[in-house]
């Protein structure tokens, strides 16, 4: 146990006190702050650099001309259809001072069809808001042509927006709301984190044996310890290492989200002051209602999903990443490491996709045995979690992981024992199959 | 002299190729003793399993009059042929690291390694990443990690080979003191001169199997094949006697007068009409080197 333990401390202190590793760790964070904050920022200095430019707004129909608010980049000049004559001319008369020429034409009440003239392309956001802003000045005049009463409260009422609400019903004839949407996001995201987890750490366990057996330390470490106790003692070395990159993501990502959250976030927001309004208006409109999705992300049965998670992670990390270690102590280098490692990759994109396919159909044929198949089970079984998985299926896809990462350690090691030692064999399949009788 | 090794009928098989056969080693209590054998020969398999790093199939291995067992590693040091250390890792770390595998305490091991880095002047280099290191000073680091647990045998895999004349006589001093300190010293290698130079007993291996075994100065004694060498005053031919011994061709190289004796002649008889007919300076009996028994045994 003591050897297994400076195993794991000497593995754990070179990576995390090695150059590559801090930077990496610092970098990520930033480099995903940096491609969440550029595209903001450059909307930012987009619409803050540009002067407010002039469109005039031909109207042929004498009625909806006044309708186009100005916004922050746009200021509209409405003119009568029958003084201005052709819209080319009267553009070009502007000598550049003007950045387009809307027509309203005098039978858009029946085609709904405006028209925008500038010899340069047109703006989609310019484009948008004017749709916007005649499409709802002609309804109401529409309405309003009716002649009805009340009519627009009327249409009003009339629209109704179904929303189904799960209740879900205890044994003790309690009712809780639930939201199994929001579950399953939260296991996809931890299955997720689980898979990327996994090739990130077996990457490293991979090339630290190659590492080894290629310095040739390893000939002298065994002598000192079993072969079993150095293979260990990397794979949870790395966990650890992992685990603390994770760790300072998760933290630095939070200082990092919350100072900009309160510096620069409030400013990006103060731009485009009528978009939070809008947003809000439009998500009332449509029930959105935050204090029931409060409620039903607090409904989600956060302990189970959290303590499968943590056997899953465990599971998982230990089947793949004994897979990794056995096939590292096979080659001599890390280009020859491929023909290996590109089978684990397959088998973990086809988790990842079953799990994805989980979300339509949580109950479905494929749905439980790949929940139950270890290799699959870490991610298909997360996905699945929310709905209600009996729990001979969770217990037989539990035992089954751990019984096969038990059985892949094993059997990794007898791999490992013999690789480790080989040299400048071109190891195939075959071959391993033969050290492990 | 009681054994300190004893490798009992040793056999080990990868993958349809018998490595050892039945093989048989004594290693006597404070002995310096040659494990010969051309590459192949099985060398490193019963130095691995020596080692525990490997398990024969059958037979047995005790280390001073007990079988062996996973916590003698500490009893053993090893420099095995291919060497290595991590190349990221600080020299003084990486030996207190490797001590410490074998089972030493930590404080043992920060003092041992500052005393060994000192003996071999790599004392301003203990903070520093072994890759910044030269080769020789490479092997030394990695010599001072096998020897720093006082480890009663010591197991040295082709020791001289990557060395300069100069490391390579340091070296040799370090472990003739190792030796006179008490250790078991069990050199692997087909350098037949090292052998015997310091070699008290040899082994040799071929095909898997043990072909030579005893003292080496008994093994000579052996294979001699009663060949004079005899010096004559400058400008002095030979008288021979052919009933006595036959004159050799000198060998490649060298102009010194070799005489073999007839079958059934005793040396002093030899000498003695040698000594009539002829004006001697001097003559030494040949005895075969090493590395003649060794090409004679593998190729025979």
């Amino acid at each position: 146990m003591e050897k297994l333990r400076l195993i794991i401390a000497r593995e754990y202190m070179s990576t995390v006190s090695s150059k590559s590793f801090i930077v990496m760790t610092i970098l990520m964070p930033v480099l995903m702050i940096v491609i969440i904050a550029v595209p903001l920022l450059i909307g930012y200095l987009n619409d803050a650099g540009s002067d407010v430019e002039q469109v005039a707004v031909i109207d042929e129909t004498g009625r909806y001309g006044q309708a186009i608010e100005a916004t922050n980049l746009f200021e509209f000049v409405p003119l009568r259809g029958d003084t201005v004559g052709d819209p080319r001319a009267f553009y070009d008369k502007a000598q550049g001072s003007l950045a387009a020429v809307v027509v309203i034409p005098h039978d858009v009440d029946s085609t709904g069809l405006v028209t925008i003239y500038s010899e340069n392309t047109v703006n989609i956001t310019l484009k948008e808001h004017i749709a916007r802003s005649l499409s709802d000045t002609i309804t109401q005049a529409h309405i309003a042509a009716y002649g009805v009463p009340n009519l627009q409260r009327m249409i009003d009422e009339a629209n109704v927006d179904v929303e189904v609400k799960s209740v879900k019903w205890g044994n003790d004839g309690s009712e809780t709301e639930t939201s199994s949407e929001i579950a399953m996001v939260i296991g996809l995201v931890l299955a997720l984190l689980t898979y990327m987890f996994v090739l990130m750490c077996g990457a490293m366990i991979m090339n630290g044996v190659i590492e080894e057996k290629t310095n040739r330390i390893v000939e002298v470490i065994v002598s000192s310890c079993k072969p079993f106790q150095l293979m260990m003692g990397k794979i949870i070395g790395v966990a650890l290492v992992g685990l603390t990159q994770l760790a300072v993501w998760t933290v630095v990502m939070a200082i990092i989200t919350m100072a900009t959250g309160s510096v620069l976030g409030v400013n990006l927001l103060a731009t485009s002051p009528n978009l939070p309004a809008e947003a809000m208006a439009e998500a009332q409109g449509s029930g959105f209602d935050i204090a029931a999705v409060l409620k039903a992300v607090m409904s989600v049965n956060y302990g189970q999903i959290f303590s499968c998670f943590v056997l899953y992670f465990i599971g998982g990390y230990l089947l793949y990443a004994a897979l990794f270690a056995a096939f590292g102590s096979a080659v001599d280098q890390a280009s020859d490491a491929s023909q290996f490692t590109t089978p684990i990759i397959l088998i973990m994109v086809v988790a990842l996709y079953a799990g994805m396919a989980c979300i339509e159909n949580p109950n479905g044929p494929m749905a439980v045995w790949c929940s139950i198949i270890p290799f699959t089970s870490p991610i298909v079984m997360m996905v699945r979690l929310p709905y209600d998985v009996p729990f001979w299926q969770l217990a037989l896809s539990i035992a089954a992981l751990f019984a096969t990462a038990a059985a892949m350690v094993w059997v990794a090691a007898r791999i490992y024992r013999t690789g480790i030692l080989l040299y400048g064999k071109k190891t195939s399949f075959k071959e391993i199959m033969r050290w492990i009788k | 002299m009681d054994n300190f090794i004893e490798v009992r009928d040793v056999v080990k098989q990868y993958d349809g190729h018998l490595a050892l056969n039945h093989v048989s080693v004594d290693v006597p209590q404070g002995c310096i003793y040659g494990l010969l054998g051309p590459n192949g020969a099985g060398k490193t398999s019963l130095i691995r399993i020596i080692n525990l790093i490997t398990r024969p199939d059958s037979g047995t291995v005790t280390l001073d009059g007990h079988p062996i067992v996973e916590d003698d590693v500490r009893n053993i040091g090893y420099l095995p042929e291919e060497r290595g250390l991590y190349k990221k890792m600080k020299v003084g770390d990486q030996i207190v690291y490797l001590a410490r595998l074998k089972g030493m305490a930590k404080a043992d091991a920060q003092r041992e390694m500052l005393e060994w880095l000192e003996r071999f002047d790599l004392g301003e280099w203990r903070n520093k990443k072994l890759e910044a290191l030269s080769k020789g000073m490479q092997q030394k680091v990695q010599f001072i990690a096998t020897v720093i647990h006082h480890p009663r045998l010591l197991i040295f895999d082709e020791p001289f080979s990557g060395f300069d004349p100069v490391n390579a006589d340091q070296l040799k001093a370090e472990i003739l003191r190792l030796n006179e300190q008490g250790s078991t010293i069990l050199f692997s290698t087909h350098n037949m001169e090292s052998v015997e130079a310091v070699c008290e007993r040899i082994t040799l291996i071929n095909h898997s199997q043990v072909v030579l075994e005893g003292r080496v100065d008994e093994i000579r004694q052996q294979h001699k094949k009663n060949i004079i060498a005899v010096d004559l005053v400058p400008g002095c031919k030979l008288e021979t006697n052919d009933q006595l011994f036959t004159l050799m061709p000198p060998p490649p190289g060298s102009r010194e007068t070799l005489v073999r004796l007839c079958d059934g002649v005793a040396m002093r008889d030899a000498i003695a009409w040698l000594n009539e007919h002829n004006q001697l300076t001097g003559f030494h009996e040949v005895l075969p080197s090493m590395h003649e028994i060794f090409v004679e045994t593998v190729k025979g």
